[in-house]
């Protein structure tokens, strides 16, 4: 890939750029390879974010093993039809990605405007979403009915309850009916012989904790991943990338999809346990 | 990577000429709606799974597996194709299996030591 001077010498910024797309860096043979050397290099980052949700999912199994229903009973208190919404909400912009990127490589600027503007627009509404169900957590311990509630004043909780892991964590009475398999009737004589569920010595904080701090790594990663999508569009809008040049799109929609699963497994393990 | 050396003589245009480059890159718009589709399926399966398990006394690490086959069935669905692995490089296709393989050595080797050390302990308060 000798640069060729002749008479007159090319500009700093075009050295040998002349067979190519100017994106196209001197130690890649084509195009084709750079995109796959950075495909491989996103990898190996993404492998390194497996592992570090793999070591949350790994104490989730250890706990959850040990103790069902403690489980069963404090997963009751999560908010599921907002949780299946919000995943329903991710696919979608899964799949928005997805049509960015082919959008991109078919050269369509338009389109991958609009995939990347919806995909923006999917992933604010999740943590909308994420952001009003820990409202209603913390809106409980202040002992509003819901975060507008909290704010305005408004409807105060009937009965004592507060999810979020601390001192003041208050687990409210088993009730019957909604543990399911006899659950709750038996995990009072098992969760602490029949002391009040307040305080660090309720069992059920554990949930709560990993919940926290898995879904609250989760939105962190949401934040960065609205970051990269919003980059992507400034550049897809100032024409940089083309259809021989759109590996931030495939290496952003990546990370993406990446969250995507991880959210895949958080939905099913917190909201859907019995 | 012979494959990229093969790519060489054609120079830094080469690629579109060497067949082997001309299959990847490409999924059909169609492709993706069909694996949406599946994945919606897929995300209602789950849901209905775990409301009919409301009413009925299944065994608690059935209805965990039934959620966890799903969960991996969607995450195979967008591994391959809308996160292009099915038509990557074989050394990216390695290193996205290593990253699940990886995991699930950690939980095979925590679990069998914890097993090994009488596991599930006996039910009661947490020590």
């Amino acid at each position: 890939m000798a640069t060729t001077p002749t008479a007159k010498p090319a500009p700093v910024h075009e050295h040998g750029h002349e067979a190519h797309g100017r994106e196209l860096l001197h130690h890649f043979e084509s195009a084709q390879q750079q995109k796959e050397t950075a495909t491989l290099g996103m990898w190996v980052f993404l492998v390194t974010e497996i592992m570090l949700f793999g070591g949350i999912f790994m104490a989730y199994i250890v706990y959850r093993w040990a103790f069902p229903d403690v489980w069963a009973e404090a997963a009751h208190h999560l908010n599921t039809p907002l949780g299946a919404v919000n995943t329903v909400v991710l696919l979608v912009s899964s799949l928005t990605v997805a049509l960015a990127v082919n959008a991109a490589e078919e050269g369509d600027r338009r389109r991958l405007l609009t995939m990347l503007g919806i995909t923006l627009l999917l992933g604010a509404t999740f943590l909308v979403i994420k952001g009003y169900e820990y409202g209603e957590k913390f809106a409980h311990c202040a002992g509003a009915a819901n975060p507008v509630a909290w704010v305005t004043g408004g409807a105060r909780l009937e009965e004592k309850e507060c999810l979020v892991p601390g001192r003041s964590f208050i687990f409210p009475e088993a009730h019957g009916a909604e543990g399911g398999k006899g659950a709750a009737a038996t995990h009072g004589a098992e969760a602490g012989h029949g002391q009040p569920q307040a305080g660090p010595g309720s069992p059920y904080q554990l949930f709560y904790f990993l919940y926290f701090v898995a879904t609250g790594l989760h939105a962190v990663h949401m934040v960065i991943g609205l970051t990269i999508v919003s980059v992507l569009t400034f550049i897809s809008w100032r024409g940089v990338i083309t259809p021989t040049y759109f590996t931030p799109i495939e290496v952003g929609g990546l990370y993406w999809h990446l969250i995507d699963i991880i959210w895949v497994f958080l939905f099913p393990l917190f909201y859907l346990v019995h | 990577m012979a494959k990229t050396s093969t790519t060489a003589s054609h120079g830094p245009q080469g690629d579109g000429v060497h067949p082997e480059h001309v299959r990847h890159t490409h999924i059909s718009r169609g492709t993706y709606y069909k694996v949406f589709g599946a994945l919606m399926a897929l995300m209602a399966l789950t849901v209905g799974a775990w409301w009919i398990e409301g009413f009925i006394a299944l065994p608690r690490l059935l209805g965990v597996a039934i959620a966890m086959a799903i969960a991996i069935a969607k995450t195979t669905l967008i591994v391959l194709y809308f996160m292009h692995v099915k038509v990557s490089e074989r050394a990216t296709q390695a290193y996205a299996a290593a990253a699940f393989i990886g995991f699930a050595i950690m939980v095979i080797i925590t679990m069998v030591d914890y097993f090994a050390r009488g596991w599930p302990p006996p039910p009661g308060p947490l020590p």
